[in-house]
């Protein structure tokens, strides 16, 4: 870090703040300014800038390197690929291609997800989405199918042999999961669920780790760091809207998010548009974005009969809607040298 | 003298700075060893303080104080670094 003191701070101040910094394990390297004495600390564990911002004479505290080293992109430089699914029919996130996970909100009985799926695979998607535990704002919504939910979800991908991703809610339901689902799904409210992202870190699966509607990219890719620290490197992210002062959207979609984490770290990006507008209109055009921006999958709400959904029915697509927003991605994707799938 | 020539010259020169660079940082490292036993502290700013006001006074320039002093505290600061470094091998 830099830190920068005071202009006319006193030589005692300085020294105070040299000596707390050598005392943290930092090297010093002073350089006196005409006005300003700036400090060099090199070397040290991470602190917590605002222990030196306090002391007296400092004006600043630049941060140089982040906070969080295994999800940075200095990690992995060259990206890193998530492998899904069982070895034979495994899908890569984070390569060439741009994957497509596409369902329902919420798997509301073995009929709906059955159909869902089998349009699914009829538009050539080859990762369903369904919510079977569902973490609803108000406690009188429907809260999901729960375990029988993830068993039809499971039922109705295998008929295809589609992989299947689902949002967990809590760590004691991972080891169940795991029979259902190809990507354990942390969602936007669970992101700092610490004791979820700890039991997560231990389990060798692909985790798709969702932005919190408050969450600072740098809180984001601290959880992904929780998850990681454990050893499982297998961390997608997913941006799905932000609260701003803007209300016509149920979030802000925030596309810039993407070349923002392309550039930080070496994780797969994807974007949920569902969540991230709250409006069906608007689904398409901010997918279309997403996959220009440089998003490396997208995150779908696909309904058969949108009017009568249990969960977030304004925000899925028709069928219809969806083919032809697939149609539209494969003209985007080759333009920035990638492919659907 | 030509470019080439000046440039020879700074080369010799920054030849035998790097032996006097060393000479000095072993001076460190031996006062790093006698600070570990007597159990003082690596960073004394008073004795940087004489440092930096000695050079001053035998400073006859083109090179300001100023920048003579940002030159030395470069020098000093990896002093106190190898200073370091040595006390953590003996700890």
């Amino acid at each position: 870090m830099i830190v920068v003191m005071q202009e006319g701070a006193a030589e005692e101040q300085i020294q105070s703040v040299i000596d707390r910094l050598i005392q943290m394990g930092f090297d010093v390297h002073r350089s006196t300014g005409s006005s300003h004495t700036v400090l060099g600390a090199v070397g040290g564990v991470p602190v917590d800038h605002r222990d030196i911002e306090l002391l007296e004479g400092v004006r600043e505290v630049v941060k140089i390197s982040a906070s969080y080293k295994l999800a940075s992109r200095a990690f992995n430089p060259g990206g890193t690929v998530v492998k899904i699914g069982p070895p034979g029919r495994q899908l890569e996130v984070g390569g060439r291609a741009v994957v497509m996970m596409a369902g329902p909100c919420t798997v509301e009985s073995e009929e709906q997800v059955t159909a869902i799926a089998d349009i699914m695979n009829d538009c050539g998607i080859r990762i369903l989405r369904g919510g079977a535990f569902k973490p609803r704002t108000s406690p009188y919504s429907f809260q999901g199918m729960g375990e029988e939910g993830l068993r039809f979800l499971r039922k109705a991908a295998d008929r295809h042999h589609l992989l299947v991703v689902s949002e967990i809610m809590n760590h004691t339901q991972i080891p169940m999961f795991l029979d259902y689902v190809d990507i354990l799904q942390v969602g936007a409210r669970n992101m700092q669920n610490f004791d979820l992202l700890k039991e997560l870190a231990k389990v060798r699966h692909p985790v798709l780790l969702k932005r919190g509607a408050s969450a600072t990219i740098e809180e984001w890719l601290l959880s992904a760091e929780y998850i990681m620290t454990g050893g499982n490197h297998d961390v997608m992210l997913c941006e799905r809207g932000i609260r701003t002062f803007e209300n016509y959207t149920r979030n802000t979609l925030d596309i810039s998010a993407i070349p923002v984490i392309k550039k930080l770290s070496h994780l797969p990006i994807l974007v949920d548009p569902s969540h991230g507008t709250g409006r069906r209109d608007k689904v398409p055009p901010m997918a279309r974005a997403a996959v220009a921006a440089g998003a490396d999958g997208l995150l779908i709400e696909v309904h058969h009969s949108p009017e009568t959904a249990l969960c977030d029915g304004a925000q899925s697509l028709y069928p219809t809607q969806f083919r032809e927003l697939m149609s539209q991605l494969n003209i985007i994707a080759p333009a920035v040298q990638r492919t659907m799938v | 003298m030509s470019i080439e020539d000046w440039r020879r010259k700074i080369d010799e020169i920054d030849s035998k700075l790097v032996e006097l660079f060393n000479e000095r940082s072993k001076c460190a490292i031996e006062i790093g060893k006698i600070k570990h036993d007597l159990r003082l502290r690596v960073y004394d700013p008073q004795r940087e303080r004489e440092i930096l006001q000695r050079i001053k006074g035998v400073n006859h320039g083109p090179l300001d104080d100023e920048g003579l002093q940002r030159l030395f505290e470069r020098v000093i600061d990896e002093c106190r670094r190898i200073e370091r470094l040595e006390r953590e091998k003996k700890d």
